[in-house]
């Protein structure tokens, strides 16, 4: 029988979702098209040839080296592209994923990929077109709420702050809005005005958010209902102190 | 030179606390309607800051123009929003007004409230204050702004003092 991947324990809905983040198995909720994806990472203009570091390496003769057979290079490192960044921001009242799980998602179900994980905030660091394909992934799924997540390369305040009253986590460089119900971005990740707006999708509602999210909270699933899970935090506690005892 | 701001009957100090920042509408019914009831000596509104142009960054000096940064009317004073609300912390001369206070809080607040009674506002003059703002240095602009900032931006009477 072919061996099936376990991605984390546990029996409610945040364990099955964060089982969902980390295998890649995630549904896709909506669409944006490449251009537009492009506009709000601004880091070129629409359209355009994608900007090179060095030539393909089809062209550059790359010297004899085992590894180099066995690996095949991301499209993006084949055709020389810049690394570039994408950063998203959840925020901490049921956004569906959280960094950490971003973090999974990239680093299990993405090649050439450096995703970088803090409290607030997640960066993923690939050739370009590599970093477009993982950001549009990330965005069209379940893994982003319109509202309570959003690209923010700089200035990510806002994760940990109550939520406004339109229910759109608090932008202090307000990229984000919510216009006949759909979430926009005018600005792209950094903040600089774009040339059109891009609609980023609609809301999730409160219980549909609920549903969805990888964040444990008293107020929805608490991380002591699953009991699985803490079995398995308790074990892993218990390996990593017996092992890390070295008595002299 | 220790001088009080509290220096009245019974004080009281609370805070309000909405489980949502508040939109400029909402802060402006609020804030209106706490501006009309007598007894409340010094007011303090706290939030996350909505700057008008972007402070860092690779976007650095552009306009932010901000939704939520507006200017709201208040007991015929034009003020500027420069946060988005999240708290008011309230000094009041005594109970009953607190009762009042709560009262406007179930009128305006839809999203759910907590009112809390404490020490918010400062009270006391330090030695740092003594050393800032010199020996004649009005009680109640206590705890009110920064004291490296300016003053005279962010702290508005909407009543003289009779």
């Amino acid at each position: 029988m072919a061996y099936e991947a376990q991605y984390y324990p546990g029996a409610t809905s945040v364990a099955e979702n964060r089982r969902k983040h980390m295998s890649g198995n995630v549904e896709k909720l909506r669409e944006i098209s490449d251009d537009d994806l492009t506009l709000v990472l601004g880091h070129r203009a629409p359209g355009s040839d994608y900007p090179s570091t060095h030539p393909p390496l089809a062209e550059m003769g790359e010297p004899e080296c085992s590894v180099r057979e066995v690996v095949e290079p991301t499209p993006g490192a084949k055709a020389g592209d810049r690394i570039r960044y994408v950063q998203f921001v959840d925020s901490m009242y049921n956004a569906p994923a959280t960094p950490y799980f971003r973090s999974y998602n990239a680093a299990i179900n993405f090649r050439g990929v450096d995703p970088g994980t803090l409290s607030g905030r997640q960066v993923v660091e690939a050739r370009e077109r590599d970093m477009e394909e993982l950001a549009k992934f990330q965005i069209e799924t379940e893994m982003t709420c319109p509202a309570l997540a959003s690209l923010r390369g700089a200035t990510v305040h806002g994760h940990s702050l109550r939520l406004p009253e339109d229910g759109i986590m608090f932008d202090m460089l307000d990229r984000c809005r919510l216009e006949n119900g759909t979430v926009i971005m005018h600005k792209d990740q950094v903040g600089r005005p774009i040339d059109k707006k891009v609609e980023i999708g609609k809301p999730m509602s409160e219980a549909e958010a609920a549903k969805r999210t990888t964040i444990y909270r008293v107020d929805n699933v608490a991380f002591r209902d699953d009991k699985e899970v803490i079995e398995w935090v308790h074990a892993i506690f218990d390996l990593s102190t017996k092992y890390g005892f070295k008595p002299e | 030179m220790i001088t009080s701001a509290s220096d009245t009957e019974n004080p009281v100090q609370v805070e309000i606390f909405p489980q949502r920042f508040l939109k400029p509408e909402t802060a402006k019914n609020l804030i209106n309607e706490l501006s009309a009831v007598d007894g409340i000596m010094r007011a303090f509104v706290h939030g996350p800051r909505l700057p008008i142009e972007v402070p860092f960054g690779p976007a650095k000096g552009e306009i932010v123009d901000h939704k939520f940064r507006e200017h709201i009317s208040v007991a015929d004073e034009d003020l500027e929003l420069t946060v988005l609300v999240g708290r008011i912390r309230l000094e009041l001369a005594n109970e009953e007004v607190k009762q009042k206070v709560q009262e406007i809080c179930d009128r305006v607040i839809s999203c759910g409230f907590d009112l809390k009674e404490g020490l918010f506002l400062q009270t006391k003059q330090t030695v740092s204050d003594y050393a800032r703002r010199g020996p004649d240095a009005d009680p109640r602009m206590l705890g009110l702004a920064d004291p490296k900032g300016k003053v005279g931006n962010r702290v508005c009477l909407l009543r003289s003092m009779e």
